[in-house]
């Protein structure tokens, strides 16, 4: 088959706005902690770790699936995020980037450590959902499509919350103005223990997708975040949609270069946008000014 | 007598280790408004971001309604009824102008009771009714100070603290700006502001105090500080 079909084309959207989905709601994530306290969370892949073995513990030893596991991840993950904020991450917020950078890189150590210390090096992988759907000429995977939903759905669920939530404007007042903010009666550490939260069950979330996807080991997280880094650059430092945006351009670069090139250059996809996007537009996407 | 408002006792306050407030002694009765004036670093701001808790480093006594709230984080501070309009007037840039209203008013959880007290201010800054759907950013120097000071009457405070209003704008609108003050004055607010405009806010205030380097120099009435002639030559450029 010629590579220029339409049929080929558009099956290489569709794959990539599938993997870009979960791009996109990982580093959404990591731009909100960013925009809002101007903590970049170098753990931040590594929370999405904790609940694909979350996921993988429920699943190897309730037999509980992963669909459901969601369910219980969810709000495991924002509690955890919840009170490491209030523990360790208040601690930098306002110190400078090269304190919050060493706090958050010794998390993810501890984190990675911890990881193979109870799971050991192994990739792990749950066989459950597989397949294909077959919609006219293009095959779409079972279990990416329902990552992807799944993972776009919590992204504009978010992004609405932020938008027009009373406690979702109190987030972005705190983001912009802290010290106005707080004498509107907003707590502003309670608000960035809930945003740090909100994002940690964000990465959980995507842990639970990882699990349907693809095969993973604790040490998987450094993939992640490098491309988490160069998707919050193209979508806008600290601009939460504009991860979304950056996420799926991603991953349907991703497949495209694979798919033309070769799968080695899709690794140096993100780095060549990223080189692209600071060449022609170095606030991104979607600027940088905004949370939403 | 009736008891003071506001009374601020013997307070010290410090920027890390520079202490910047020795010893200053303030009271503001309520239907009063009160100016602070004082020529640069005597630490008039410093007294507001003590008093509001924006400055943690601090000690002495500030009694509101009774009540020491020295210890009180910036976060508390609201709710007791103080209103706190930021110097530079700065406004939550990306949100429309309800939006910042609605945050003036984040300790009503009720939604209609939320707006119901949007539109007590819109009806008191028709020109922020106008422009309730504009992000704030792109308002007008004047319109955003409008809009910091609706902000903190959403709560209907029992005390307005200004920090600089008329800082940074164009005659034009610190004209605006001071009418908007006389009409809270003619509704019988309470304020408390610091203002480099020395002349316009004695002129409009019950009472001034002048600080200097970070004490207490001189305290009467806004006329009698006007007419003294000490502060003219010293504060208000001798005329």
């Amino acid at each position: 088959m010629h590579l220029l079909e339409p049929v080929l084309l558009l099956q290489f959207l569709v794959s990539g706005l599938l993997a870009g989905a979960l791009y996109a709601l990982l580093a959404c994530g990591l731009n909100l902690v960013f925009g809002v306290m101007r903590v970049i969370n170098l753990a931040h892949a590594e929370l999405m770790l904790a609940g694909a073995f979350l996921t993988y513990v429920l699943y190897a030893w309730a037999g509980i699936h992963p669909l459901l596991a969601f369910f219980l991840v969810l709000p495991a993950l924002f509690g955890a995020g919840f009170y490491l904020q209030r523990l360790v991450v208040e601690r930098v917020v306002g110190k400078g980037e090269l304190q919050s950078l060493l706090l958050t890189y010794g998390l993810s150590i501890i984190l990675i450590n911890t990881g193979l210390l109870i799971f050991a090096s192994d990739f792990k992988a749950i066989p459950e959902l597989q397949g294909a759907l077959i919609v006219g000429d293009i095959a779409i995977s079972k279990p990416r499509t329902a990552a992807a939903l799944l993972a776009i759905a919590l992204t504009l669920g978010v992004y609405h919350f932020l938008k027009h939530a009373r406690l979702g404007k109190a987030i972005r007042a705190v983001a912009e103005h802290p010290d106005v903010a707080m004498l509107c009666g907003i707590d502003v550490v309670r608000m960035r223990m809930f945003t740090f939260g909100l994002a940690a069950a964000m990465a959980g979330a995507a842990g639970v997708m990882l699990t349907m996807i693809y095969s993973f080991s604790p040490e998987t997280g450094a993939d992640f975040i490098l491309k988490c880094f160069a998707i919050i650059i193209i979508g806008g430092m600290g601009n939460f949609i504009g991860a979304l945006y950056g996420g799926l351009l991603l991953g349907v670069a991703e497949i495209f270069v694979a798919g033309f090139v070769s799968s080695q250059w899709a690794e140096a996809v993100a780095y060549v946008l990223l080189i692209l996007i600071l060449l022609i537009r170095p606030t991104g996407l979607k600027g940088a000014a905004d949370v939403t | 007598m009736t008891e003071p408002l506001l009374t601020i006792n013997k307070l010290d306050a410090a920027y890390g280790p520079v202490q910047v407030l020795f010893g200053v002694d303030m009271e503001v009765y309520r239907g009063e408004i009160v100016a602070i004036i004082g020529p640069n670093g005597a630490g008039k701001s410093t007294v507001i971001k003590a008093v509001v808790g924006l400055l943690k480093s601090r000690s002495g006594q500030i009694v509101f309604d009774g009540r020491d709230i020295i210890r009180l984080p910036a976060h508390a501070v609201p709710r007791l009824g103080i209103g706190y309009v930021p110097q530079g007037r700065i406004v939550f840039s990306h949100m429309t102008v309800t939006d910042n209203l609605e945050m003036g008013a984040f300790l009503i959880k009720d939604r209609e009771q939320r707006r119901r007290s949007v539109d007590a201010v819109f009806a008191q800054f028709p020109r922020l009714h106008e422009r309730r759907q504009q992000a704030a950013g792109s308002l007008s120097g004047g319109e955003q100070q409008m809009l910091a000071i609706g902000r903190a009457m959403m709560l209907d405070p029992q005390l307005i603290i200004l920090d600089e209003p008329s800082l940074g704008l164009s005659p034009k609108y610190v004209e605006q700006i001071f009418e908007q003050l006389e009409e809270l004055k003619a509704q019988g607010r309470t304020l408390l502001m610091v203002e480099q405009n020395a002349a316009r806010a004695l002129t409009l205030s019950d009472r001034g105090y002048v600080l200097e380097l970070g004490r207490n120099r001189f305290h009467d009435t806004g006329r009698a500080l006007l007419a003294d002639k000490a502060v003219r030559e010293l504060y208000l450029g001798g005329r």
